[in-house]
């Protein structure tokens, strides 16, 4: 990818990753990813925000050539991980005059992380500007977004908002600015539900510092340039939000058929009841979407046999890493098939430490479902309805 | 005495537990605890625990 100008004097000057399939050893990158980072040109001084993750060094040093860059006085460290300081290091070799800006908690991480030597660091504070000769970076510490150490940088004559994280998303695009604003919408959503959720309360503090900049653009350090910022902002206050939707996720596994019968009926007598109904069969999900219906849903089902007397794994995981994200969930329930025996609902009901949704009485039956027990899954829709209903977000008509 | 939810990574102070990773013992309301008293999961301040 060629070094290409967003704003006077200032480039993109980033890797496209179109064939990345996995982050984290564990969240899915259907739609590839990038690294951006950023060279400000000012009349007296340049600088270079964030760099690229190590597999595509070699792309930021080829557009840093390209556009004849032989001074480097500032390597602005926005974010310590290794998609967007794994570079740092090199960079650092090849430019030596270059003084690594890092905030007090970024430079605990990149002397541990990246193995920086402290004297080539600056330790700035929240609020402290730089000045480059006619363009001014402003730093901005956001704590949470999605470390402890994550900050943004402000280019204030361009307002535009060199976001890191914050706002991304894992989208392989060639074009510069968002193309297609409903693709990019649902990738951010996605990278949200994956990274940011948990710190959800963290994040809206953020958004509202941020949100008193005048702000012309955000350059994000994945996925594409906003041009028009008050999108992306108001999808994060909307996440962010304690509101819910009229929805309840049902992640399940089935092992023989019985706990399917009773997640299709539920969800039959939901959609009757005039609500939006997201089943998810463990085996052949996707855990980002998963995570992307959690974001807004005011129920959650969990369906699981019981297997060796606990649930099955893949319903542990699910339930695992719906603790981990911290959704605003407000009312949760188990159904279920067991055999003979065991402690499923009571394990599952344990694995919810960090959140507190009411939890709404299970429908946990022997062997395969029978009149009676569909009946209770009716009484369970029935109490889903009312709970939502109580909340305002079901009209009472239903 | 109520228990504390940690806003960032959702530890909870339970005063009953009180916290044996830090040798606190149980009985300890959580506006009593330290001064300089952090999360033990993820060091945040007291000030961003909201009561649970």
């Amino acid at each position: 990818m060629a070094a290409r100008e967003i704003a006077p004097d200032i480039f993109s000057v980033g890797a496209l990753d179109f064939n990345r399939r996995l982050f984290d050893a564990l969240i899915p990158l259907p739609q590839g990813t990038s690294y951006n980072a950023y060279l400000v040109k000012g009349k007296k001084k340049t600088a270079l925000i964030d760099t690229v993750d190590p597999t595509r060094e070699m792309d930021l040093v080829t557009n840093l050539v390209k556009a004849r860059v032989d001074t480097i006085d500032y390597l602005i460290v926005n974010h310590a991980e290794q998609d967007h300081s794994g570079s740092l290091p090199m960079i650092a070799e090849l430019f030596p005059q270059a003084r690594v800006v890092v905030n007090e908690k970024c430079l605990d991480l990149v002397l541990h992380l990246l193995d920086i030597r402290k004297e080539r660091c600056m330790v700035i504070k929240d609020r402290e500007t730089l000045e480059l000769g006619g363009k001014t970076l402003e730093f901005l510490i956001t704590p949470w977004v999605h470390w402890p150490e994550t900050m943004v940088t402000y280019a204030r004559e361009d307002r535009v908002l060199f976001s890191c994280d914050f706002f991304g998303s894992h989208l392989a695009e060639s074009t510069l600015q968002v193309v297609e604003w409903n693709q990019v919408y649902h990738a951010a959503k996605r990278y949200y539900a994956e990274i940011m959720m948990p710190f959800r309360s963290s994040v809206r503090e953020n958004l509202e510092k941020v949100g008193a900049l005048d702000i012309a653009m955000v350059a994000p350090s994945h996925g594409p340039v906003y041009t028009r910022p008050g999108l992306i902002m108001d999808a994060y206050r909307d996440w962010t939000s304690d509101q819910v939707k009229n929805e309840v996720v049902i992640p399940y596994v089935s092992m023989h058929g019985s706990t399917e019968k009773m997640v299709d009926h539920l969800t039959e007598a939901l959609i009757e009841r005039g609500i939006r109904v997201l089943p998810f069969n463990l085996v052949v999900t996707d855990i980002g979407e998963l995570a992307m219906a959690l974001v807004d849903a005011a129920t959650v089902v969990i369906g699981t046999p019981t297997l060796i007397f606990g649930p099955h794994p893949e319903a542990l995981y699910a339930t695992y890493l719906a603790n981990l994200l911290r959704p605003k969930t407000r009312f949760i329930s188990v159904i279920g098939s067991y055999g003979w025996g065991g402690k499923t609902v009571d394990t599952l009901k344990e694995m919810l430490t960090k959140i507190q949704p009411e939890l709404l009485d299970p429908v946990y039956i022997k062997g395969a479902p029978g009149v009676k027990d569909l009946r209770e899954l009716d009484r369970l829709a029935d109490t889903i309805a009312s709970k939502h209903r109580e909340i305002g977000i079901l009209s009472p008509s239903g | 005495m109520d228990s504390y939810q940690c806003m960032i990574c959702g530890h909870v102070y339970d005063p009953d537990r009180g916290e044996p990773s830090m040798n606190i013992p149980p009985g300890i309301d959580f506006w009593d605890l330290s001064g300089d008293w952090k999360c033990p999961v993820c060091q945040a301040t007291p000030d961003k625990f909201k009561p649970v």
